[in-house]
């Protein structure tokens, strides 16, 4: 380490490469219940600690208590931030991409979009939403339909079509 | 990123270091810069004019004393805080001389209390103790933070109320020596207080002081 002060990059290397199997060892026996994720995630900040603190070295003391007291700090953050994501956070790798485990929120995104759909439909031209509304939303059969609005079946049919396309054009340009 | 992978980024981006004075003697250079510093604001304030019969009193030495340990041990404690190896029982060394300090301080309440009752102990207001404090603690408070941010970031919320302490403990050792204010009750609740005030700003606002956030480029490397 003293080395590593004077700039000496290949001892340098070879102290941290020594140091990276006792660092893991010292690691899992401080915190035996860390994944092995957290393990090398708190050798690697204990590393760059090292790294950005090696002008705090008093080669006069012992390397080892220095090294070990940097992985106590730095070990103790990564855990500490590996703890409070974990409380907050739900591992996605086991869930198929396609369950609806996925959805955060399924009947608030129904709600939102029976809301649009209602919006599109109220903007369409009179005889299409009539149309759209007595064959789509009340289910009445063409020929009732046709009776109650006075429309012809086909006149029906044909303002249906269109307002279903006018809808898709409506619904695909909001998103 | 592998860790085998961040030692040889590591070792490649090495440049030589200076390293830093050990706590002791970096404890002698803050006293160099912050006693000379307290001395003129002392100065500016002008002396007691009851000093000479002051400094023969037991009491009033004890006191000065243990302010004067609270400080320098205080720092002592802020410089080890941000070194990694330190142990823990230097970081709380300062709860000492602190005891000491509030400790004597109470028992002459309580000799008031006794003789005078709770008249004896009747609180008004000081307005000079916290901005005299203030103002003796600014050079040292400077000083300590320039100190600390040379140092480790470690344990940095303790280091800056060990350091507050430290400089707050010096600003107030200095103001008994133009400040004419001897009542025991109204040293702990003004002086004591202001140090006690200051130490926990400057714990609230360490990461302002000094920089806690690791240097890292672990998060988002290749």
């Amino acid at each position: 380490m003293r080395a590593a002060q004077q700039g000496d990059r290949v001892l340098y290397g070879a102290l941290l490469t020594a140091v990276i199997r006792p660092l893991r060892r010292a690691a899992r026996a401080r915190w035996p219940r860390a994944d092995a994720a957290a393990i090398e995630d708190a050798v690697q900040e204990t590393l760059l600690a090292l790294h950005n603190s090696r002008h705090l070295y008093d080669p006069e003391r012992p390397f080892m208590p220095f090294l070990f007291g940097i992985m106590r700090f730095r070990g103790g953050d990564v855990m500490r931030r590996t703890r409070r994501a974990g409380a907050r956070e739900t591992s996605i790798d086991d869930i198929p991409e396609t369950s609806d485990a996925l959805r955060t929120d399924s009947d608030q995104d129904k709600g939102l979009e029976a809301d649009a759909l209602r919006a599109a439909i109220a903007r369409l031209p009179d005889g299409q939403r009539r149309a759209i509304e007595m064959t789509k939303l009340q289910e009445l059969s063409l020929e009732e339909a046709s009776t109650v609005s006075g429309m012809s079946v086909a006149a029906l049919k044909v303002a249906t079509h269109r307002g279903v396309l006018a809808l898709r054009k409506l619904l695909n340009g909001s998103n | 990123m592998k860790t085998e992978r961040l030692v040889e980024r590591l070792a490649s981006e090495l440049t030589p270091v200076q390293r830093i004075a050990r706590p002791a003697t970096r404890l002698a250079w803050w006293l160099l810069i912050s006693v000379p510093a307290v001395c003129l604001v002392v100065w500016a304030f002008g002396l007691r004019p009851d000093l000479a019969e002051r400094l023969s009193d037991r009491a009033f030495l004890v006191e000065e004393a243990a302010a004067l340990l609270t400080a320098a041990v205080g720092i002592y404690a802020a410089l080890c805080a941000g070194l990694p190896d330190q142990p823990g029982w230097k970081v709380w060394l300062p709860m000492a001389p602190m005891a000491l300090w509030l400790g004597f301080l109470g028992q002459q309440c309580l000799d008031v209390f006794l003789r005078q009752g709770p008249e004896g102990l009747r609180i008004t207001s000081d307005a000079m103790c916290l901005p005299a404090i203030a103002m003796g603690g600014l050079i040292p408070a400077i000083a300590i933070v320039v100190m600390l941010r040379r140092s480790g970031k470690f344990r940095t919320t303790h280091a800056c109320l060990c350091g507050a302490m430290g400089a707050a403990a010096l600003g107030a050792a200095a103001l008994r020596l133009f400040h004419m204010e001897d009542a025991a009750i109204m040293v702990i609740v003004w002086q004591l207080g202001s140090v006690a005030l200051f130490s926990l700003v400057a714990g609230a606002i360490s990461r302002m002081l000094v920089d806690n956030q690791p240097d890292s480029f672990l998060h988002g490397a290749p």
